[in-house]
């Protein structure tokens, strides 16, 4: 099969996803607070361009009243609105019913004095001598939008640099803030590492002298010690694996190559039966032969042995484990505890444990999935209290 | 039957027709008799009503107030023209007569609709 294996970082996953999470949000309210301080931005600009118009609204005004004085006054021999060519206008009586008006814009607010509306800028005057009985006179010429033109490229400009600024002190602040977890994790790494460097001498002596030891030999008493502490070793050697793959799994480069799954699971199984035995745990396996996996052999024994481990780890006494292999597909089913319905999708959580009285850090299924993820492989969990549980890991078959 | 109908129809509009004579005629009677012989312009006294109260209500109230109780202080007419035409004297029409007569007059000097 062909799996794509996802980009290395240098970052920790929960420092990622916290920093992630937190410049999501800290962007939403960067954008927030920058379109506010954009908006009075522009109100402040518009309110300026129309000051800048204000002397020569003033000037249409006074020419418009002066030819409204004199129709009021000769109104029985002229009753021609006057008309310009820089501007348009309208006159509204005491009661703002329009008497006439040469406007593009139909919709004006007699309340105000000067505002801008649909590309047209409106100036208000109140008249004292009422002529042709009108007390508002509206003004109207066209706005040409230069200034909103020259406020947008502005807004863009500056609302562009400010926001990568506070984008990048909000991602100073985060390092800052997450430096005490950073350190924390750190250290915990480096106890891990050191744990595990100093367990890997004495295990591995312990499990290759059990091998060379000749059981048959032995008082039946001895062989019986002999293969506890053959079990208790192995119980340590495969926790040493986790822990090794946890601290440095990340910064291991993987050697993919075409893993015989037949023969892999064979020997694992066979790996894993001294510890099953402890329990009476009966082993009942379908596999089938020339069924390949493209994967580095170390990641997959990591994800059968934690299986195979859980699965003797929450079983019943004199229970069984079944072990099926297709083409596609694993399944290790066991006759255990289960799990509840609420726990199965907390699983693959690191340090999650679902039975107290059993040993182990809860790294393991933590392991699985991200060695799975790396590679594209999914597992799914179907299980029942006190009946059981199938793990199936399966893949898009070549 | 489509006979009385016709019937019908034509009384009431000829009804209409009287009783829109008789709206004229308050005004006509009332206003314009003394007006015209005065040669007081009535589109000249509106321009003035207009010019200070702008909108219908305003100077359709301050008419007839000026005609319930004339004086100078209310009077649109320019002190020489008063001296020259004296003030009139109190309207005798009753309230409705008068709102008639001067709906009347409204209509026919308002400035709406004569712009060009």
């Amino acid at each position: 099969m062909s799996v794509s294996r996802s980009r290395a970082t240098n970052l920790h996953r929960a420092e990622r996803k916290t920093l992630f999470a937190f410049l999501f949000l800290y962007s939403i309210f960067s954008i927030i607070i920058l379109a506010f301080l954009a908006f009075i931005y522009y109100n402040l600009q518009k309110d300026l361009m129309l000051e800048g118009q204000t002397n020569r609204l003033q000037e249409d005004s006074f020419l418009l009243i002066s030819k409204l004085k004199y129709l009021h006054e000769h109104f029985e021999e002229e009753q021609v609105y006057p008309r310009f060519e820089n501007f348009r206008s309208a006159i509204y009586d005491s009661s703002k019913k329009l008497i006439f008006t040469t406007l593009k814009e139909e919709s004006v607010n007699l309340d105000k004095t000067l505002y801008s509306v649909n590309d047209n800028i409106h100036y208000i005057r109140l008249l004292e001598s009422y002529y042709l009985g009108t007390m508002y006179v509206v003004i109207e010429i066209s706005d040409d939008g230069v200034w909103l033109n020259f406020v947008k490229t502005e807004v863009i400009a500056y609302g562009t640099i400010l926001f990568l600024i506070f984008l990048f002190v909000g991602y100073y602040l985060l390092k800052l803030m997450l430096r005490p977890m950073r350190n924390t994790l750190s250290f915990l790494d480096r106890f891990i590492k050191d744990t595990t460097h100093e367990l890997n001498t004495p295990v591995t002596a312990i499990l290759t002298n059990i091998e060379m030891i000749d059981q048959k030999k032995l008082d039946p008493i001895v062989a019986k010690k002999i293969r506890r502490i053959d079990i208790a070793s192995r119980t340590i050697s495969n926790i040493y694996k986790d822990l090794t793959f946890t601290a440095l799994g990340n910064k291991v480069i993987s050697k993919d190559e075409s893993i015989d799954l037949y023969k892999l699971l064979s020997e694992r199984i066979e790996y894993f039966k001294i510890i099953a035995l402890s329990k009476n745990i009966e082993f009942i396996t379908s596999l089938k032969r020339n069924v390949f996996i493209y994967i580095d052999r170390t990641k997959m024994t990591r994800v059968i042995d934690n299986l195979l481990s859980n699965a003797i780890k929450y079983n019943k006494k004199a229970g069984y484990i079944k072990v099926t292999l297709e083409d596609g597909y694993i399944e290790i089913e066991d006759g255990g505890i289960g799990i509840s319905q609420k726990d199965i999708d907390a699983v693959f959580d690191r340090f999650s444990r679902f039975n107290s009285s059993e040993g182990g850090f809860g790294l393991g299924l933590n392991i699985v999935k991200s060695i799975l993820d790396e590679y594209g492989i999914k597992i799914k969990f179907i299980s029942k209290v006190n009946k059981g549980t199938k793990v199936r890991v399966y893949w898009e078959k070549l | 039957m489509g006979k009385i109908i016709n019937i019908i129809f034509l009384l009431s509009f000829l009804g209409m027709k009287i009783q829109g004579f008789a709206k004229e005629n308050i005004y006509e009677e009332n206003c314009m008799r003394c007006h015209k012989q005065m040669s007081l312009g009535m589109q000249k006294i509106f321009m003035r009503y207009l010019l200070k109260y702008s909108s219908e209500m305003p100077v359709k109230s301050a008419i007839i107030d000026f005609l319930k109780n004339p004086n100078y202080f209310t009077s649109a007419l320019r002190k020489d023209q008063i001296a020259r035409y004296g003030l009139k004297t109190k309207t005798t029409l009753t309230d409705e007569e008068l709102e008639k007569a001067v709906d009347i007059y409204w209509e026919k000097y308002k400035i709406f609709g004569k712009l060009k």
